[in-house]
């Protein structure tokens, strides 16, 4: 059934509506705007419903880091709760691994997420009454796994985000640091190949936040996990992420690369996120590069995957094309330093 | 200067809800007075209205009774084993083991404090002598309350999985807590006749609903994201309930059991009215029909000190708990069984130790030399509050002055003068643009001239509906005159009145009084240090034991049951104001000092207003408090409601046990209703 072009996460036309009676709103909103998602939503408000989350569609291929991007109230936890299936989706379809789970059974989703799935939560949601071990055993004890079974995995695990020695500590002992790293080990005890994470390193100071950050982006680069990871933080997404979704007032409106997002905003909305943004930090070499051959003399040693900051460090004074090479060290094209500075360019305001 | 005036002028036309209510109240009052002597039946509802419900009541009760009855007394004889031998269990116990096990259970819950008390507290009870009563006590909790935590727990996590099960649920724990504890002795005396299985089930069902309460209110507010991990985790329903929520609510749930422990034991108490067991609440009793009091004061201390042991230990579980070594729990059990083995043939029987008979005398004595010497004091506080404030509330000034007591005798004309006085003050008041409270001063005052017992009763509806409007609008207003309605016909009216002015003049005085001593223990913290271990210690006490001190002192009466009320209504009142008013928000707070506030300023402006849903809170407690008072202080000689509930119980008349206690619960849930509508709206204008 699943092949390599499978994606782990597909979502088609995935509606979340809340008020009494929403799956029959939806259809009949649905029915009325000639499935005109945009003109479903309004009318399903001025019925005194709530679109939380409308008509999302993506995918998520695997072994990708697929971030879900918004402010507060844009819908993105209400979508990774309809995705994990904690709600139960109004309308639409979500494959995992290519089969559909909206209005599957409790049992085939109980499996699901004794199997396949893991997640770890913005405040953590660690059980208060069980210690470390306790706590990232759990997913194990519930499927019936040996005590001593499931504490051997839970030291592992453990031991991966950096945690031995505070296996016997109850949450309540720990840093808010150390708790999400239990709450992360806890996700990870069954091995899933989906990992959901809901905003998890928003409720940490800054600087933790930049320590767990790389941790995860560690553990991500050994595991190979599909990801979808929740954030309201543009710089996280574009630090994180392969491809970021951004999401406002229940629609997504963007989905592209870190690059995309930062170079071609789609509209005002997401234009204004990256504003704040060093782009010069982000984007890559490759996307204002140009398939030329006409070049000056120089060559400052310009690759694919540099940044355009430290393109640009490297082009202070040159003025005339300058080739580009690849990992290998083949020429594959042409920067215009001017190109490099225009992109950068901060907008007026 | 003309903007100013210019506004009361405004909300002079446009009568605000409050104004259209108070006008309409007095309207209806008046008019009942000037047709009193027209019409009489406006006073006085007639009898030959009255349904008889209470035997309608008492007749399908009884036959719904004893159509259950073979059930029931299976029942009760299936209880009677657990019963039997938690009795042969504590009875036979020689009393150094149990005094042994309560200390290293104290230990093993709280450390040096916990096990103390339990030391010393059991010997109290073992030198009072009352030894043996207590462990009939116990023995009752000791089965009741396994009961009451199963049916209450099952009942709470039932409400937890079925959303429609809930508000079912929750409406009926709501009027279970208004009607009053007598109430439900009756119908359980009919099914199970006279004997401790009566106290036991009435316990058990009187406890089950805090711990129902505090198991759904301990799962509700568990965290959501507890919730989704254990689902993310792959639990079944039935792992994430019993293996996540239900641990991770233990707190809350602890709350309930040890409400449930101590609502048991007080209840167990009160039961021995019914008698039938030769326990702790009914060696009170005795003693108290006897007059002596100084043992009757020793019994009541030993409830209290069960009361505060058992309040104490389980109050621990809902704590977070240090663990103190085992080795010391289990060098106390090694010893106790060491000492009882070697002295076993010298242990007292615990039931002929006097030791605290000397003490009983002099309490006794001292308390004969007290109220002698002080006799004439006593007795002027007494007839005093009587002569010149309760009785004027009951009967009204018409009635209660007289040449006797006030001197002089009350004319008609001074009633006039008095009404002439009442509007005078509120029409100044309203051309002060207070036109609201100038009619609520002119209606108290009409209510003080005619008497709460006397008041007419389309007065009585208009002024609850009126209230009831303001407070919730009209869905409340017509609940309220709905529900005194069926008072008004059923024949209980002239009882709910006296009941009314009983409970009305406590909760008035608790109001004043307990709101002072709030704002007191709020501003001066010494205070508070001196009054929180007393509100403690009130709130522990068993309902029945308050009627001891105020007995002893001032004999059978309505003052002494009005005391007996104040003690035990105005705790909620202290607590909830001072609460209110300490938890200003520090923000809120210091922008009123920044902005160069006095402290009364403060106070007035930023901390009452801030506090007054609380306060109200606090008032809404203390009603219930003292509708539940009233059903005791019956005992000691109330007239109304508490009074027919007593004699119901003991003529075993079930139609008006039932009637009576369904009329007190309709009274508080109306004063419950109004005071929490007042509250929400005070909420709502603070935004919170």
């Amino acid at each position: 059934m699943t092949d390599a072009n499978t994606p782990a996460i597909a979502c088609r036309n995935l509606w979340q509506v809340f008020g009494q009676g929403a799956d029959k709103a939806l259809t009949d909103a649905l029915s009325r705007s000639g499935n005109d998602a945009d003109k479903a939503a309004s009318d399903l408000r001025e019925h005194g419903f709530i679109p939380a989350v409308q008509d999302a569609n993506f995918d998520v291929k695997e072994g990708e880091l697929f971030v879900i991007m918004g402010l507060s109230g844009s819908g993105k936890s209400t979508l990774i709760r309809c995705i994990s299936q904690l709600l139960p989706g109004t309308g639409g379809e979500i494959r995992v691994d290519g089969e559909n789970v909206v209005g599957a059974s409790k049992k085939t989703l109980t499996d699901l997420r004794r199997k396949k799935l893991g997640m770890v939560f913005q405040h953590f949601g660690l059980f208060p009454h069980m210690t470390v071990a306790e706590n990232v055993a759990y997913p194990l004890r519930v499927q019936g796994v040996g005590k001593k079974e499931r504490l051997a995995r839970a030291q592992e695990v453990i031991s991966l985000v950096g945690l031995d020695g505070r296996e016997d500590s109850f949450p309540r002992q720990l840093s808010g640091g150390q708790r999400q790293r239990v709450g992360i080990a806890r996700s990870l005890a069954v091995n899933p190949d989906i990992w959901f994470l809901d905003e998890p390193f928003s409720a940490l100071d800054p600087l933790i936040r930049r320590q767990l950050q790389d941790e995860f982006l560690r553990i991500q680069a050994t595991l190979k996990k599909s990801i979808v990871f929740i954030t309201h933080d543009i710089q996280e997404a574009l630090k994180l992420a392969d491809r970021i979704a951004i999401m406002r007032d229940g629609k997504i409106v963007q989905i592209g690369t870190p690059t995309d997002i930062v170079l071609r905003p789609v509209d005002d909305y997401v234009r204004e996120f990256s504003k704040d943004v060093a782009k010069g930090q982000h984007a890559k070499v490759a996307s204002v590069m140009r398939d030329e051959s006409e070049r000056g003399p120089d060559d400052p040693g310009l690759t694919t995957s540099m940044t355009l900051d430290a393109a640009l460090a490297h082009c202070m004074e040159l003025y005339e094309p300058v080739p580009v090479r690849d990992e290998a060290g083949n020429i594959v094209g042409t920067v215009h330093p001017s190109d490099l500075a225009a992109a950068l360019q901060v907008e007026e305001t | 200067m003309t903007a100013v005036t210019d506004i009361p002028a405004q909300s002079d036309l446009r009568l605000t809800v409050g104004a259209k209510a108070a006008l309409i109240t007095v309207v209806v009052g008046a008019l009942c007075l000037a047709l009193e002597s027209v019409a009489p039946w406006l006073v006085k509802w007639p009898a030959a209205w009255e349904l008889p419900a209470t035997q309608w009541v008492g007749a399908f009760l009884d036959w719904f009774l004893n159509g259950i009855k073979p059930a029931m007394r299976l029942f009760s004889d299936l209880m009677a084993y657990p019963m039997n031998w938690a009795n042969f269990l504590l009875g036979s116990t020689p009393w150094p083991i149990l005094i042994g096990l309560v200390t290293a259970l104290g230990w093993y819950l709280g450390g040096l404090p916990m096990a103390a008390l339990g030391f010393f507290g059991l010997c109290f009870v073992l030198a009072s002598g009352y030894w043996a009563e207590s462990m009939n006590t116990l023995a009752l909790v000791a089965v009741s309350v396994p009961v009451a935590l199963t049916v209450g727990g099952t009942i709470g996590i039932l409400a937890n999985e079925v959303p429609r099960v809930k508000s079912f649920v929750q409406a009926v724990l709501d009027i279970m807590q208004t009607v009053p504890t007598f109430a439900y002795l009756t119908p359980l005396l009919l099914l199970f006749g006279f004997g401790p299985v009566v106290g036991l089930i009435a316990s058990a069902i009187y406890a089950a609903p805090p711990m129902a309460r505090n198991v759904m209110l301990g799962l509700e507010r568990v965290e959501p994201e507890i919730k989704e991990a254990a689902i993310m985790s792959g639990g079944t329903r039935f792992q994430q309930l019993f293996q996540v929520e239900i641990p991770a609510a233990a707190t809350q749930i602890m709350v309930g059991v040890n409400q449930c422990l101590m609502a048991a034991l007080s209840m167990v108490i009160i039961a021995a009215v019914i008698g039938g067991f030769n326990d702790i609440g009914w060696e009170v009793l005795l003693t108290m029909r006897k007059a002596q009091f100084g043992e009757s004061l020793m019994a009541g201390l030993v409830i209290v000190v069960f009361a505060v042991v058992i309040d104490r230990m389980s109050g621990t579980l809902a704590t977070e708990r240090k663990q103190y070594d085992r080795r010391v729990v289990w060098a106390v059990l090694g010893f106790t069984a060491l000492f009882t083995a070697a002295f076993w043939a010298w242990l007292p029987n615990p039931s002929e130790l006097t030791l605290l008979d000397p003490v009983a005398e002099a309490v006794d004595s001292g308390l004969t030399a007290f109220t002698q010497a002080n006799g004439p004091w006593l007795d002027a506080l007494k007839n005093n509050s009587l002569f010149y404030v309760l009785l004027p509330l009951r009967i009204g000034l018409d009635q209660a002055v007289l040449p006797f007591t006030w001197g002089f005798q009350w004319t008609s004309g001074m009633s006039y003068g008095l009404f002439a006085f009442g509007g005078a003050v509120a029409g100044l008041m309203a051309w002060r643009g207070q036109l609201t409270a100038g009619l609520v001063i002119l209606t108290l005052i009409g209510m003080l001239e005619t008497g709460i017992s006397n008041l007419p009763w389309p007065f009585v509806l208009t002024a609850v509906g009126a209230l009831s409007y303001v407070a919730g609008g009209w869905r409340l207003a017509a609940l309220s005159v709905g529900l005194l309605c069926t008072i008004l016909v059923s024949g209980l009216w002239e009882r709910a009145l006296l009941s009314l002015y009983l409970s009305g003049a406590a909760v008035f005085t608790c109001a004043v009084v307990g709101g002072l001593i709030g704002l007191a223990s709020a501003v001066w913290s010494p205070v508070w240090k001196v009054v929180r271990p007393i509100c403690d210690m009130l709130q522990t006490i068993p309902l029945f034991v308050f009627l001891i001190p105020v007995l002893m002192v001032f004999q059978i009466g309505e003052f002494s049951a009005f005391l007996a009320i104040c003690a035990y209504a105005i705790v909620p009142m202290i607590r909830y104001t001072r609460h209110g008013l300490v938890n200003t928000p520090d923000e809120m707070m210091e922008a009123a000092i920044s902005s160069g506030a006095t402290e009364w300023q403060i106070m007035r402006d930023v901390r009452a207003p801030y506090a007054a849903p609380t306060i109200l809170l606090g008032l809404n407690q203390t009603i219930l408090y003292a509708f539940a008072m009233l059903v005791i202080a019956a005992l000691i000689g109330t007239t109304g409601l508490g009074q027919s509930i007593y004699l119901a119980l003991g003529q075993a008349d079930v139609g008006l046990g039932i009637s009576a206690g369904a009329a007190m619960a309709i009274l508080a849930l109306i004063a419950d209703r109004i005071v929490q509508g007042f509250a929400e709206e005070q909420r709502k204008a603070l935004g919170l």
